[in-house]
């Protein structure tokens, strides 16, 4: 089985210039924890994620490479820290994208599942190799669904 | 001075050796310089042209090597690379930080006291390394730039990194080639240190200081950090106090032990070792030495390794003592005057050349000197000299020490990069300033 069949073809996507704040929504409304950004043309562009959110929610001294890796010492309330990514709402979202590995329309199930347990992620874009194009988003959910029917 | 009898039987095509070293040594500068060859290797090829082409044979390299710079560098790099890993860097920024109530001014001050005090006693990257994210952070929080904290933080390492022994990889050189203990660096050049900490400062506070807001809850924010949370293992912050306790013990008292600098760093970077692993498994001990070895800084000791024996060649031939020479005739043999060469041709050079190669250099030469000023203890103003311009001419543009890159690659990362043009044009008059303090101090307690 390869990535075509098991990928959902019309996944939600985001523009570049949309706003954090309607990432947010869209990820807080559908329970999604990836959302694949693409340009007119429909080219993959990246993924902005829960994690972009995190990252957009704590301070830069924590995101640095050799930052802190400790902030037991900050004691920021719940709405101090809406307050931070409140301020952030309106940037967009193309400067928060993560690059995942990618899948092509013809590859494998089994290679899918390990780029899934290397990139640490539970969902992978399938771009074309050609154009670029994002065809479709592979989730967990979707493995799992085929993995378990087909055993049944 | 070494003689010929450490040379080679014969140097290859029976070239002239003073020339073939010279222009080794030249090549290993200007490709350093370039940057485009990791300078461990540039240093290491070059040792092994030497030995190659017959300047010198692998034993006089080897006694080219001051294993004890080397011994005190990884000493310490061990010691820190433990020491890190409980949060105290951490702590004693946010204490500081409370302690002036958060005001912004009064933070830049105390993060250069702590950036300061942390370089005299570790090495300056290491330090900035650890007190420039919680400075991000408090900034931040702040919601100030954080320019004006990290130009104080570039000067506050360097300036810090003078006053001791071990403060500056120039003084441990220069320590460990004359004899010159812990306490006769901070004797010598502690006072001068603090003056020019405070006249540092004074630029700064005009130029950002006095034009630093925050509001009143955005301090607040700070106040309520936790610094004790930053501590993350107490058991291993008594241990790692009580070592470094020691081995700054050992420095003061290393003339009346009888005891070398790197003896005391080693012997306490095992100490460490050895509490810090104490009770664990084998696996797990495997681990944790293999991760504080893995935080040596490898580049920088084979970098000093091949040096040492580049130098060590460039010397043997005589061409440092020729040059020697003609310094003292350009001085007309004048204690005073030679030392004001030293001190401002060291700080101009030191800022647009790695300041490393440069002392490895200049040290055999003063030693050079020594019959004109009446033997090595007339050269002590010269040491002097070399110290100060060295390690405060590092501050003068951004590439002058490698503290500066790093501090550099924060700002860049947090989005308010330090340009080149525009940090030279305010840190090249500040550094000159700290020159003159030093010719003043120097006239005032040597010449």
């Amino acid at each position: 089985m390869k990535a075509n069949i098991i990928m959902n073809p019309h996944p939600m996507t985001l523009r570049p210039t949309d706003t954090v704040a309607t990432a947010a929504d869209r990820i807080l409304k559908h329970h999604l924890r990836h959302l694949p950004v693409v340009d007119e043309q429909g080219r993959y562009l990246g993924t902005f994620s829960v994690y972009s959110l995190l990252k957009l929610t704590l301070p830069k001294a924590v995101l640095d490479k050799h930052g802190l890796d400790n902030v037991s010492f900050v004691t920021e309330s719940v709405e101090d820290l809406a307050q931070r990514l409140g301020r952030r709402r309106d940037e967009p979202v193309k400067n928060w994208l993560n690059i995942h590995e990618v899948a092509r329309p013809d590859t494998h199930a089994m290679e899918v599942m390990l780029l899934m347990l290397h990139g640490r992620t539970t969902s992978v874009p399938v771009v074309n190799k050609t154009n670029n194009r994002l065809e479709g988003i592979i989730s967990f959910w979707d493995v799992l669904e085929k993995l378990l029917g087909e055993n049944s | 001075m070494h003689g010929s009898s450490e040379a080679a039987s014969a140097v290859l095509f029976g070239l002239n050796p003073m020339w073939v070293a010279a222009i080794l040594f030249a090549l290993t500068y200007v490709v350093v310089m370039t940057e485009k060859i990791n300078r461990a290797i540039v240093s290491l090829l070059a040792a092994g042209l030497m030995i190659v082409l017959g300047i010198l044979n692998q034993e006089a390299a080897i006694r080219g090597i001051d294993f004890n710079t080397i011994g005190l560098l990884i000493g310490m790099m061990l010691i820190v690379a433990i020491t890190r890993q409980s949060g105290v860097f951490q702590f004693l920024a946010i204490w500081a930080a409370k302690k002036v109530d958060a005001r912004p001014w009064g933070i830049l001050v105390m993060i250069s006291l702590v950036t300061a005090v942390t370089s005299a006693l570790l090495d300056n990257v290491t330090t900035v390394l650890l007190v420039a994210p919680v400075t991000l952070l408090i900034t931040e929080e702040l919601r100030i730039n954080p320019y004006p904290y990290l130009f104080a933080m570039i000067f506050s390492s360097n300036i810090g990194g003078t006053a001791t022994l071990i403060g500056d990889p120039p003084n441990i050189m220069i320590g460990s080639a004359t004899g010159l203990t812990f306490n006769d660096f901070a004797y010598n050049l502690a006072p001068v240190v603090f003056v020019i900490m405070a006249a540092t400062l004074a630029p700064i506070y005009f130029i950002w200081g006095r034009h630093l807001r925050a509001t009143p809850e955005d301090r607040q924010r700070v106040m309520q950090f936790n610094e004790h949370e930053a501590i993350t293992d107490r058991r291993l912050l008594k241990q790692c106090l009580l070592v470094i306790g020691l081995v700054i013990a050992g420095f003061v008292f290393a003339r009346f032990l009888g005891l070398e600098a790197a003896t005391v760093a080693m012997t306490g970077a095992a100490l460490l070792l050895l509490l810090a692993n104490f009770g664990h498994d084998a696996e797990h001990q495997s681990k944790h030495v293999l991760d504080a070895f893995n935080e040596v800084e490898w580049i920088t000791i084979f970098f000093f390794v091949g040096l040492f024996i580049v130098v060590h060649g460039v010397d043997g031939t005589g061409l440092l003592k020729l040059l020697a020479d003609k310094m003292l005739a350009l001085t007309g043999g004048d204690l005073s005057a030679t030392a004001m060469v030293i001190l401002w041709s060291s700080a101009i050079l030191s800022a647009i050349i790695d300041n490393i190669p440069f002392v490895a250099t200049m040290i055999p030469l003063i030693k050079a000197m020594a019959p004109s000023f009446g033997g090595p203890e007339g050269l002590m103003p010269l040491w002097w000299s070399l110290s100060l311009g060295a390690c405060l001419g590092g501050n003068g543009t951004l590439i002058g020490a490698s503290a500066n890159l790093v501090v550099a690659g924060f700002a860049e990362r947090a989005g308010q990069p330090i340009r080149f043009v525009q940090y030279t044009l305010m840190a090249f008059p500040i550094m000159l300033m700290s020159i003159a303090i030093s010719m003043v101090y120097l006239y005032w307690r040597y010449l």
